[in-house]
C-alpha cells in the first residue's frame, strides 16, 4: 500500500508533533519528519502544510537573519495549535485502535 | 556553486510563475520558505546533482505545495509573465526608495537650514513602501529585480580581496555604525533646536527610531525604506557640520578678529591738527621703518590731469577730488574739513566736498571753527 496516500491525512498531525518541543524552519521540519521514520514525505507537501497550519492560526512565524543566503523563517506552535494537536492525537489513536481491531479480526 | 545559484534562480522563477494566481502576500510568504529551502539544498547537492533532480520540476513542486496548503488548483489564467511587465510594483518601490535616498543625501546638507525639504523624500518613501507593504518582510521581488541583483553584485567585492576583508570587518562593526548614525542625527537635531522646534522633534525622533530600526531591517526588509534614507540623512548632517566648521575656521574664530580688524578699516583722508586744533597741511606721514604711509590710489588725485602738480602720496590731508562735467578737479582741503572735536578727526567721516573746483593744490590754512 502506498503510504503517501495515508500520509496526506495525517501530515498536519505529524508536523504539529515535531514542532511541539522546538521551533523549526521548513527544511528543519522535513528533516525531523524523515528522522522520525516518514522517509517518503515530500518537501513541497511539508512546506504547503506549514502554510496551511499558519493560515489556520495554529502556527506563528518569525524570521531569523542569516549572513549567508536567504533568511530562515521559523515556525512555532501556539495555543490553538496545541489544542488541535491534542484533538488530532486522540482522533488518530481511536482510529488506529479501531483499525487494529478490524485487522485483528482479519488475522 | 555558481551554476547551483543559477539553478536556484531558474527554479524560483518557475515556482513564481506557477503560483502567480495566488494573492501576492501569500506568494511572498511561500517564496520566503522556498528560497531558504533551495539555498540550503543547493549546498547539499553533489557535483552532478541538480535541484530539479532532487525535487522534481518547479511546476510539480508548486502543485504539491498548493495541494498540501489547501490552495485552489492553478487557474488557467494565462500568465502575464510571458512578457514581464516593465513597471511592476516592486520596481516602482525600489526606484522610489533609491530616489528618496538620493534626494535625502543631496538635500541632507540643506536640511539643517530648511528641514521641510525632507518632506519630499518622506512622501516618496511612504508611497513606494505602500506599493510593496503586503509583499512580506523579505521583499524577495524587490531583491530579485535585475537592477537590485546588479547593485548587490557591484557592492560585493570578490572573495579574498582586501576590499572584501575590509567590508567584512566594517560589517562586524555594524552596531557601532548604528550608534554613529544616531549620534549624527542627534547632533543635527541639537543644531536645529534653537531655530526650528518641529524639525528638532522630528529629527530627534528619527535618531531614536533609527537605533531600533537597524536590527529589525535585517529580518524585515521593509525597514530599509526607513534605514537607507536615514543613513543618507546622517551623511548629509555630517557634511553640513563639516561645512559649518570649515566656514568658522576660514572667516570666523578669534584668529581672524585680531588679524584683520585694523586692515579692514579704511580712511578716506587724514586731517592732522596741532594741540590748538589748528589744521596742519602738507604733513608727510611715515611709519616706524621710515616707509611713507601712502594714501590709496583712488585718493591720490586726478590721474588724467597731467598739468596738475603731483603731490607725494603720503602727504595729508589729501586734496579732495571732484568731478564736474566729466572733468576731474582736486579741491584743496580747507576750513570746511571736519571741524568736530579736534582729537576725533580720524573717526568722523569727512564732509562732502564743496566749493568751486580749484586747480591749485596750495593749502590754505584756515583756523577751524570751534
Amino acid at each position: 500500500m502506498d503510504t503517501s496516500q495515508l500520509l496526506k491525512g495525517v501530515l498536519d498531525l505529524a508536523v504539529l508533533a515535531v514542532l511541539r518541543k522546538d521551533d523549526g524552519y521548513g527544511y528543519d521540519v522535513v528533516r525531523r519528519l524523515r528522522a522520525g521514520g516518514l522517509n517518503d514525505v515530500g518537501d513541497a507537501s511539508v512546506y504547503g502544510t506549514l502554510r496551511r497550519l499558519y493560515n489556520a492560526g495554529m502556527l506563528t512565524s518569525y524570521v531569523v537573519p542569516s549572513e549567508e543566503g536567504p533568511h530562515r523563517k521559523y515556525y512555532s506552535i501556539n495555543e490553538p495549535g496545541r489544542v488541535r494537536l491534542a484533538e488530532s492525537r486522540d482522533t488518530w489513536r481511536s482510529f488506529a485502535s479501531t483499525l487494529d481491531g478490524l485487522l485483528g479480526e482479519v488475522a | 556553486m555558481n551554476t547551483q545559484a543559477l539553478g536556484v534562480e531558474h527554479y524560483v522563477a518557475g515556482m513564481r510563475a506557477a503560483l502567480d494566481d495566488l494573492p501576492p502576500h501569500e506568494v511572498a510568504e511561500i517564496m520566503e520558505d522556498v528560497e531558504a529551502h533551495l539555498a540550503e539544498l543547493s549546498t547539499e547537492l553533489g557535483e552532478d546533482e541538480t535541484i530539479e533532480r532532487r525535487l522534481g520540476p518547479p511546476e510539480q513542486y508548486a502543485r504539491e505545495l498548493r495541494q498540501a496548503a489547501g490552495y485552489p488548483p492553478r487557474t488557467e489564467r494565462v500568465p502575464v509573465t510571458v512578457k514581464q511587465a516593465l513597471l511592476t510594483r516592486p520596481r516602482a518601490a525600489a526606484w522610489g526608495l533609491a530616489a528618496a535616498t538620493g534626494i535625502t543625501l543631496l538635500a541632507g546638507a540643506a536640511a539643517l537650514r530648511e528641514p521641510a525639504i525632507l518632506l519630499l523624500p518622506a512622501v516618496i518613501l511612504v508611497l513606494s513602501l505602500a506599493l510593496v507593504q503586503d509583499r512580506g518582510p523579505q521583499q524577495a521581488e524587490v531583491m530579485n529585480l535585475r537592477e537590485t541583483v546588479k547593485l548587490k553584485e557591484w557592492l560585493t567585492p570578490q572573495e579574498g580581496t582586501p576590499a572584501e576583508r575590509a567590508l567584512t570587518y566594517l560589517r562586524s562593526l555594524q552596531p557601532a555604525w548604528w550608534l554613529v548614525r544616531a549620534g549624527l542625527l542627534g547632533l543635527g537635531a541639537v543644531l536645529l533646536a534653537g531655530r526650528d522646534l518641529l524639525g528638532f522633534l522630528a529629527l530627534a525622533a528619527v535618531a531614536v527610531v533609527s537605533v531600533f530600526a537597524a536590527p529589525r531591517a535585517k529580518t524585515d526588509r521593509r525597514w530599509l525604506w526607513f534605514t537607507l534614507p536615514v543613513s543618507a540623512l546622517a551623511v548629509g548632517v555630517l557634511f553640513s557640520v563639516i561645512d559649518v566648521a570649515a566656514d568658522q575656521l576660514r572667516f570666523g574664530g578669534p584668529a581672524r578678529q585680531s588679524y584683520s580688524a585694523p586692515v579692514v578699516r579704511e580712511y578716506e583722508n587724514i586731517y592732522v591738527r596741532d594741540e590748538n586744533g589748528k589744521l596742519l597741511t602738507n604733513v608727510l606721514l611715515y611709519d616706524q621703518d621710515g616707509q611713507p604711509i601712502n594714501a590709496s590710489d583712488r585718493y591720490y588725485g586726478c590721474q588724467n590731469r597731467g598739468e596738475e602738480p603731483m603731490i607725494p602720496a603720503n602727504q595729508y590731508p589729501r586734496p579732495k577730488i571732484d568731478y564736474e562735467n566729466g572733468v576731474c578737479y582736486t579741491v584743496t582741503p580747507s576750513a570746511d574739513t571736519p571741524s568736530s572735536a579736534p582729537s576725533s578727526v580720524s573717526s568722523s567721516a569727512p564732509p562732502p566736498s564743496s566749493g568751486a573746483p580749484s586747480s591749485s593744490v596750495t593749502p590754505t590754512s584756515v583756523p577751524p571753527s570751534k
